[in-house]
């Protein structure tokens, strides 16, 4: 074989004699790569010869691959280099040039030296990306090659197979092709070979996060995976449920910003001087503004892979059924249970084993406990029957909220038992609540403040249980609100809120039945109006003589104009100005002057959203009213205020989904001076004094300086002979020297005196 | 700022879909439904919303209701004729995943009394609950009728996997003013529900079963 190779080379070496002078092509390929791009037809000649060549040692490289000693081949690798990036030109003689490179590949693989197969796999890559060859050949050759002992080669080729499906996507989604390799990569998960289970796994997930599969079926197959034998494979597949929520967009907003106005450019071009290339700029900017716009219509909404689940039951009852059989790896005991407690909570399931199995691990010295505490809050919802989790809150309860635990531990015990029950306020009972909430005055602030969230939780969810004094004085919300039984309808035939509608219109429902468009068009003028004059109402003592009716308005309005805290309170205060002249009129949410009791005007409210769409105004307005419940005392007597922000608080809240665990470890109290309040005050009070300490700069700059200054700036050898004298000196020289000290000494100070 | 969808518009769209399924008599009672596009929203930050609310008209008389009770509800079941099954039947199903099943598709909701539905979980497994029929509460001190045409006239909405919904209003064998009130008050409750309100409605259409839908907005 090395004989018939000498005897092409001395072939090409002769034909290169012969145009010796003109160039050295046949050698120089990167020249002849050059010139054969530039010009495919002319240099075909040169091309076949290289091709020839190319043929001759790739069947010497084929069929005596075990002769070869594994060494690495350059000759071939840069033949092959060659012919792939001039490949686009001659595409009919190069038809069978893939498939050798890729038979090669798959018989010889193993054996080969790495070099060779990775140049083998970058030659392919780049015919692949010339578009030369089709994916669904090149995938399966290469998942083959991912069991291959050879980390640089999975690296470059997990990089190429993510790029490329991205790349195929881009202009827009090939379906068809998509689903062949999704069904390719789906059963590459399910194969027995670890790494190459790993691989196609870690392909979908990053398919997944940069937005190119993000489909159900994908996220299945990833579902799937958790369930894998596999340790590595299920913990990377649990981990992407447990980050995708967080995991932002990465790309998307990287040309948004760039793009400028193009009524500037205008602008600019009607003062700067026409050219052809300012308008041609301005076209296209035109168009790509266009463009962007069409973009943002299609916008593609990105459900969590949580919710795309087609199974969430079945699919926590096998996690769940496969953790039982993880004994010994805690960490991925902990991935799946967490894992699970999400499905349970963003699904409402119902796994009833679940709970007594998380309060084996419920002990204040359980690793990780407050992960643990926080997949129980996750679990919680409203259809969980009550007594399950409230043994779970009695074993919290138990272990963590007594007094020989630390204050830590006791506010993270009280923490949790709050995640939950805002969850679900079943599970909480009234002896257990009073017991928990006469910690509001313990001497440790953190278990203090986790005790007082507990009992302005249950404010809000469920009054009754609390003791009476720490019921608080209940806001109308509060009265209008019951407490849920278990699975109790709570469907409303009011939307909540709706009575500021009838308020507001109750003259006009009387005389113009409440035609929307121009009642609420009056009412818009009205407020605009008498704004300013708001201010100055207030003062004014002969405010009875107003109208009644008018002045509802008024005050309403000015919340809603703005809604924000300052109109709030500036209502707070006009209320209560209100209030010293009238004391029967506390509450202004019932206009008692216009005869409408709350059972009528219920009424009325629901006519109206019987008969009429409501607008934007309108539900400003009921927000309002919701706002102003929270505020405002429910009996007459007891009309003491809310703090405005309070109230915002209220509406806004909304349960959130997956329980943050801050919510739970939130027991450091912030120090008053912490270290860098303290530096910045340290910083403050050096401003404007001088500093203290010896002055380093001398009084004259130009004076000489001291040996003791100059010794150190010295290098050390030179100093060491003085230094070692100094230590091997015998007594009778320290003496001497002490005393010569002493007396210099005596003379300075003479001389200073 | 006149409302979104007028009157008179309202009005004409039910019209249209009863008359398209009077045109075109069908061997069932058509339903009407409402099916409503969402928009600028986006599902993964805010807070997937559901709420249910009582329509004035029942939308869907033939809608069945089953009763899990205990002896003084059954017997109060049977003397109305409502399907009735107590604590002994569900036992026997002994979590039967597929007799659960044929439970769950056989009727459109459940009542259980209060001793009863605290088992529910128990007794039957997650089957219920995977249909989203999850028994209601129905207690001695309401009237059992009266609280079946409550679950009844009781729509419900919720957004799944997609940014749409459609909710059954009302059926052709009601009166153009009776569907137009139901559709009002759907509208309504619906776009309270959105936290910004009709900025984040994109379409709404009425149709009935079979029949074309109408554009509302």
């Amino acid at each position: 074989m090395i004989i018939e190779i000498h005897f092409v080379f001395i072939f090409i070496t002769g034909l290169k004699m012969a145009n010796r002078q003109s160039n050295q092509l046949p050698l120089n390929l990167p020249q002849l790569q050059n010139l054969v791009k530039r010009d495919p037809e002319s240099y075909k000649q040169e091309f076949l010869q290289q091709k020839d060549h190319f043929d001759a040692v790739y069947d010497a490289f084929v069929t005596y691959y075990d002769q070869r000693n594994d060494k690495y081949n350059e000759e071939i690798d840069k033949l092959m280099t060659f012919l792939a990036q001039v490949a686009h030109c001659y595409t009919e003689e190069l038809t069978g040039f893939p498939q050798k490179l890729m038979d090669a590949l798959e018989k010889h693989a193993w054996e080969m030296h790495a070099d060779n197969r990775m140049s083998i796999c970058r030659t392919l890559i780049l015919l692949r990306n010339k578009n030369l060859l089709e994916p669904m050949d090149l995938l399966p050759l290469f998942f083959k090659l991912f069991q291959c002992p050879d980390k640089r080669l999975r690296k470059c080729l997990q990089q190429n197979i993510i790029a490329d499906i991205k790349n195929m996507n881009i202009k827009r989604r090939n379906n068809k092709l998509n689903t062949y390799l999704q069904n390719f990569m789906f059963q590459m998960v399910n194969n027995s070979h670890a790494k190459t289970a790993k691989i196609s796994l870690n392909i979908m997930v990053e398919l997944y996060h940069k937005n190119v599969w993000n489909d159900a079926k994908c996220v299945n197959v990833i579902a799937e995976a958790c369930l894998s034998k596999i340790p590595s494979v299920m913990i990377t597949a649990v981990k992407f449920f447990l980050t995708s929520n967080v995991a932002e967009k990465e790309d998307g907003s990287d040309s948004e910003d760039d793009i400028p106005n193009p009524k500037e450019m205008m602008m600019a071009n009607r003062v700067n001087k026409k050219t052809r290339k300012r308008e041609k700029n301005l076209d296209k900017l035109k168009t790509l503004v266009k463009k962007k716009k069409k973009k943002q219509k299609t916008e593609n909404f990105q459900f969590s892979a949580l919710h795309l689940i087609y199974d969430p039951q079945g699919f926590a009852e096998k996690l769940f059924k496969q953790m039982s059989t993880l004994h010994d790896q805690f960490e991925g005991k902990l991935l799946t249970l967490e894992l699970i407690s999400r499905l349970i909570g963003v699904h409402e399931l119902i796994l009833l084993n679940f709970y007594p199995y998380l309060s084996r691990f419920l002990r204040p010295h359980q690793r990780e406990v407050t992960k643990i505490l926080q997949c129980v809050a996750q679990a919680a919802h409203q259809l969980v029957p009550p007594e399950n989790l409230e043994s779970v809150v009695e074993v919290i309860v138990n272990n963590f909220v007594t007094e020989r635990n630390s204050a830590d531990v006791m506010a993270v015990g009280i923490n949790a038992i709050r995640e939950i029950c805002l969850r679900c306020p079943l599970s909480m009972n009234r002896d257990m609540l009073q017991d928990l909430s006469s910690y509001k005055s313990y001497r440790e602030k953190s278990v203090m403040m986790a005790a007082r969230s507990l009992i302005h939780l249950f404010r809000d969810a469920n009054p009754e249980l609390l003791q009476k004094r720490d019921k608080g004085k209940p806001t109308i919300a509060a009265v209008e609100k019951k407490a849920k039984g278990f699975g109790e309808l709570d469907a409303v035939e009011l939307i909540p809120g709706a009575e500021a509608l009838v308020g507001n219109d109750g003259e006009e429902a009387e005389d113009d039945d409440g035609v929307d468009s121009d009642s609420s068009g009056e009412w818009i003028n009205l407020s605009d109006s008498e704004n300013e004059a708001n201010g100055s109402d207030e003062e004014v003592d002969d405010e009875e003589e107003e109208d009644e009716d008018d002045d509802d308005n008024d005050e309403e309005e000015d919340g809603d104009d703005s809604g924000n805290e300052d109109a709030e309170s500036e209502e707070n205060k006009n209320e209560k100005a209100k209030e010293k002249k009238n004391p029967k009129k506390k509450s202004k949410k019932e206009p008692e002057e216009e005869g409408l009791d709350p059972q009528a005007r219920r009424l009325k409210a629901l006519e109206l959203i019987q008969t009429q769409i409501l607008t934007d105004e309108d539900f400003k307005r009921m927000e309002k009213l919701q706002m102003q419940k929270q505020v405002v005392g429910a009996k007459k007597g007891s009309a003491k205020k809310r703090k405005a922000s309070e109230a915002i608080d209220h509406v806004s809240k909304q349960i959130d989904e997956l329980v943050d665990l801050g919510a739970i470890e939130n027991i450091h109290k912030r120090k008053r001076h912490d270290r860098e309040a303290r530096l910045e005050a340290v910083k403050k009070g050096q401003e404007g004094r001088e500093k203290f300490g010896k002055k380093k700069g001398r009084m004259n700059p130009h004076a000489s300086t001291t040996n003791k200054e100059k010794r150190k700036s010295k290098a050390f050898m030179m100093l060491k002979p003085k230094l070692k004298r100094k230590g091997k000196s015998s007594v009778q020289e320290r003496q001497r020297s002490f005393k010569h000290w002493l007396e210099k000494t005596r003379k300075r100070m003479l001389k200073l005196k | 700022m006149s409302s979104k969808v007028s009157k008179e518009m309202l009005l004409e769209c039910v019209n249209a879909v009863i008359q398209s399924s009077q045109e075109k008599k069908r061997n069932f009672v058509e339903t009407v439904e409402l099916q409503i596009g969402l928009k600028n929203y986006d599902p993964q930050k805010d807070k997937r919303f559901s709420g249910t609310v009582k329509l004035k008209h029942i939308p869907r008389p033939k809608m069945s209701v089953c009763v899990l009770g205990d002896q003084q509800h059954c017997d109060e079941a049977n003397a109305n004729s409502v399907p009735c099954m107590d604590a002994e039947a569900l036992k026997k199903m002994n979590k039967n995943k597929k007799l659960v099943k044929k439970l769950a598709k056989k009727y459109d909701a459940f009542l259980a009394s209060e001793s009863l539905i605290k088992q529910i979980p128990r007794l039957l497994g997650p089957g219920l609950n995977k249909a989203g029929k999850f028994p209601l509460l129905l207690t001695h001190q309401e009237s059992m009728t009266q609280k079946i045409d409550e679950v009844k006239a009781t729509i419900k909405f919720q957004m799944k996997k997609v940014l749409c919904l459609c909710v059954a209003v009302g059926h052709v064998g009601m009166n153009p003013e009776e569907l137009a009130s139901n559709v009002n008050v759907s509208i309504n409750f619906l776009v309270s529900l959105l936290k910004k309100h009709w900025q984040n409605v994109r379409s709404l259409h009425i149709k009935s079963s079979m029949g074309p839908p109408q554009r509302l907005y």
